[in-house]
């Protein structure tokens, strides 16, 4: 496994990371836009958050009072405590039912599972239909963006992509480009045996799932094939309908700055007796996969996270090295507390600090999610569990020992002004320190010290 | 149950007491009166604003005339909900005479004819549907399915024409869900649309039209037409 550090490597300075962080800064204007025109956005963001907090704190309750709706409904509810068991469950219904071809719409927990490896390791087909997870499915690639996965791709790199993959004429016009997708899908669409949605909210009170869309391809996932599963983390129950109107009123607003999506499709059991159509059978899988291990730590409080990725879009450290760089489905700030959180620290520790704790994610989080206050505390997990941290201890705790000798701390800052002779960029940051220094340099660039420390400017003010 | 272990497990995570205690939240601000006029004035902008197209005949045989003229510019077969289900009668059948053939819209149950079935879908250019209100501040129409209402007449169509009565236009989506809390439960599926399917994925250039319908046209029937 590749460190943080490793991928920036990679990835920084890239085209693909330099698209990203364009995108991202439109999707960020397009929600001030959408929040500046709707007054009631603070007093929303404060009663979404207290839903989702009374939410998990009662967690139990709803999960229990959501299965039994939805089997009063007649569909099924599938517990499955690791993703493992999630693509047992599904290669298993699929395989009772002769169903051969699924199609699947966006969902973010299956990408965490990898539910695809294992259903394609089962002799089954399964095609994303999003147009973006479609993209990234040909492209043997991975999403960069919770909602917009291939924010790192050119037209260019689409057009050939179609021309190799799906034999079309080479165009890079984004309407023609959609066209194609369009009836290469909707033929898949019509065949298709399953149908695997996620879920951006369940509702307790009445066992219904909410997906939330703009191209249809959600809609089209759960009705046309016969039979439909869809998959949740178990974190995405809210209690009634009214608490879903208040997370649908931020929800678009925050991640792409509408005041709706096109298609809020609510759905509560498979077809009844006369509907026309829709599937005829339901099953929800209501997944674990670490998420107890969350509810039960630190960073608690990240399960009330709506998916939205307005901290993505808003976050220094994402805009400068892209999504894939954080190593999972999960990338910028929500990344970095939520894959730790899940998966642990023994592998993901070094996620926490990639962050530079300047706190626009949080000032943006439709939850008003302190994700600045979990990133610290799983960073002091980490430390404290005494994985790798130590070239930032031994320089912090030399900092502190000169910080706290007048003498001591006038020679760094003595020392500090030597910088001059370091290597700047053309504006002025220090591009490589020696020593202890280099940790930070090799990634970043530091900013230059003021030619005379503070304490001495202090000292000579005027009248004295 | 199954699911127990599940769920004493998430159980006592919870009593863990990690999960931060949310502050007391305020009575709900009460929604402003806002006239019926501008309720509809609110609806049409936002609506057209989203890629939809207002239609606001006089009479009903003009709401008839300005559905045919929309499915003859997007002759194919075409998907409607039952006549029983819509508020403007003889629809369906004006259609067929202007020429477009109407493909059945109930699904077999049995998988193969099921499949059977749907193949023919792929001709499907126009669907026409009711709609149980439209909201104005986001310009959305929310569909109700059910028997005589297939899901696929708002879905497979290129054109999607949704008849809506003018009084059943309310402020938003929490104001609508609120003054009809059983919508959800009547149904198996409620759908909010709110404009012509769209995609941005590919360097976060609008197109339309990329799944479901490219074309969406809300009639709004004139109140004359349940006035008898």
């Amino acid at each position: 496994m590749s460190t943080f550090t490793e991928r920036a490597e990679v990835h920084l300075g890239t085209p693909g990371v330099a698209a990203v962080n364009t995108g991202a800064r439109r999707l960020a204007a397009m929600r001030q836009a959408a929040v500046d025109e709707y007054p009631q956005m603070d007093a929303m963001r404060d009663r979404a958050r207290s839903i989702r907090l009374h939410t998990l704190q009662n967690l139990g309750r709803y999960l229990e009072q959501l299965a039994e709706r939805v089997a009063d409904l007649g569909g099924h509810v599938f517990w499955a405590n690791d993703g493992d068991e999630v693509g047992k469950y599904v290669a298993d219904v699929a395989r009772e039912r002769g169903a051969k071809a699924i199609v699947k719409s966006k969902s973010m927990v299956t990408e965490e599972i990898e539910l695809n490896d294992m259903l394609e390791s089962a002799g089954l087909d399964v095609v994303e239909t999003d147009l973006g997870e479609f993209i990234v499915q040909l492209a043997d690639d991975r999403p960069s963006h919770i909602i917009a996965p291939i924010l790192h791709k050119t037209r260019h790199e689409v057009g050939e992509l179609f021309a190799t993959q799906l034999g079309t004429p080479y165009t890079d016009e984004p309407t023609e480009l959609n066209a194609i997708a369009r009836r290469h899908l909707r033929e898949i669409f019509l065949r298709a045996d399953m149908g695997i949605s996620g879920v951006n909210f369940a509702v307790a009170e009445t066992g219904s799932i909410c997906t939330v869309t703009n191209e249809g391809n959600g809609r089209l996932t759960t009705t046309a094939p016969r039979t439909h599963v869809a998959i949740m983390g178990m974190e995405r129950v809210v209690p009634t309908i009214a608490d879903l109107a208040v997370m649908l009123e931020v929800l678009a607003r925050s991640g792409t700055g509408q005041r709706l999506s096109v298609y809020t499709n609510i759905m509560t059991g498979a077809r009844r007796s006369g509907d026309p159509d829709g599937p005829d059978e339901f099953h929800l899988v209501i997944v674990d996969n670490g998420r107890s291990n969350v509810l039960g730590g630190v960073a608690a409080e990240i399960l009330g996270c709506i998916r939205c990725g307005a901290c993505l879009n808003v976050c220094p450290v994402y805009r400068s090295a892209g999504g894939h760089v954080y190593g999972t489905t999960y990338s910028g700030p929500v990344g970095a507390v939520l894959t730790p959180a899940l998966a642990g620290l023994d592998e993901w520790h070094d996620l926490p600090s990639a962050s530079s704790l300047c706190g626009a994610c949080k000032e943006v989080c439709p939850i008003r999610l302190d994700i600045p206050e979990m990133l610290l505390a799983l960073r002091a997990e980490a430390t404290a569990a005494g994985y790798d941290r130590s070239a930032v201890r031994r320089a912090l705790k030399m900092y502190a020992r000169a910080a706290t000798r007048p003498a001591a701390f006038r020679a760094m800052l003595k020392a500090g002004g030597l910088a001059g002779k370091l290597r700047r960029s053309s504006d002025g940051w220090i591009t490589s320190l020696p020593w202890l220094g280099s940790g930070w340099t090799n990634h970043r660039d530091f900013p230059s010290p003021a030619s005379r420390p503070f304490f001495e400017r202090w000292r000579d003010r005027d009248g004295r | 149950m199954e699911g127990e272990t599940f769920l004493v497990r998430v159980r006592s995570a919870a009593a863990g007491g990690h999960v931060p205690l949310a502050g007391v939240i305020e009575a709900e601000p009460s929604a402003t009166e806002v006239s019926a006029s501008d309720l509809m004035a609110d609806f049409i902008t936002n609506l057209e604003a989203t890629g939809g197209e207002v239609h606001l005949p006089a009479t009903e045989a003009g709401a008839i005339a300005m559905v045919v003229d929309v499915a003859e510019h997007n002759r194919g077969r075409f998907l409607a909900w039952d006549e029983s289900q819509l508020p403007l009668p003889g629809l369906p059948e004006a259609i067929a005479q202007a020429g477009l053939e109407r493909m059945s819209a109930n699904v077999p149950e049995d998988p193969e004819a099921r499949l059977d079935h749907q193949a023919g879908y792929s001709a499907v250019q126009v669907g026409v549907t009711g709609a149980t209100a439209g909201l104005a501040e986001s310009g959305s129409i929310v569909l109700e399915a059910g028997p005589g209402r297939p899901r696929m007449a708002s879905l497979i169509p290129l054109a999607h024409i949704a008849l809506l009565d003018r009084r059943s236009v309310f402020a938003s989506l929490s104001h609508w869900m609120a003054q009809d809390p059983g919508a959800v439960t009547r149904t198996s599926n409620l759908i909010v649309i709110t404009g012509p399917s769209r995609t941005a994925d590919i360097e976060q250039s609008l197109t339309l039209g990329v799944h479901g319908p490219r074309y969406l046209h809300v009639v709004l029937l004139p109140e004359t037409s349940e006035a008898g």
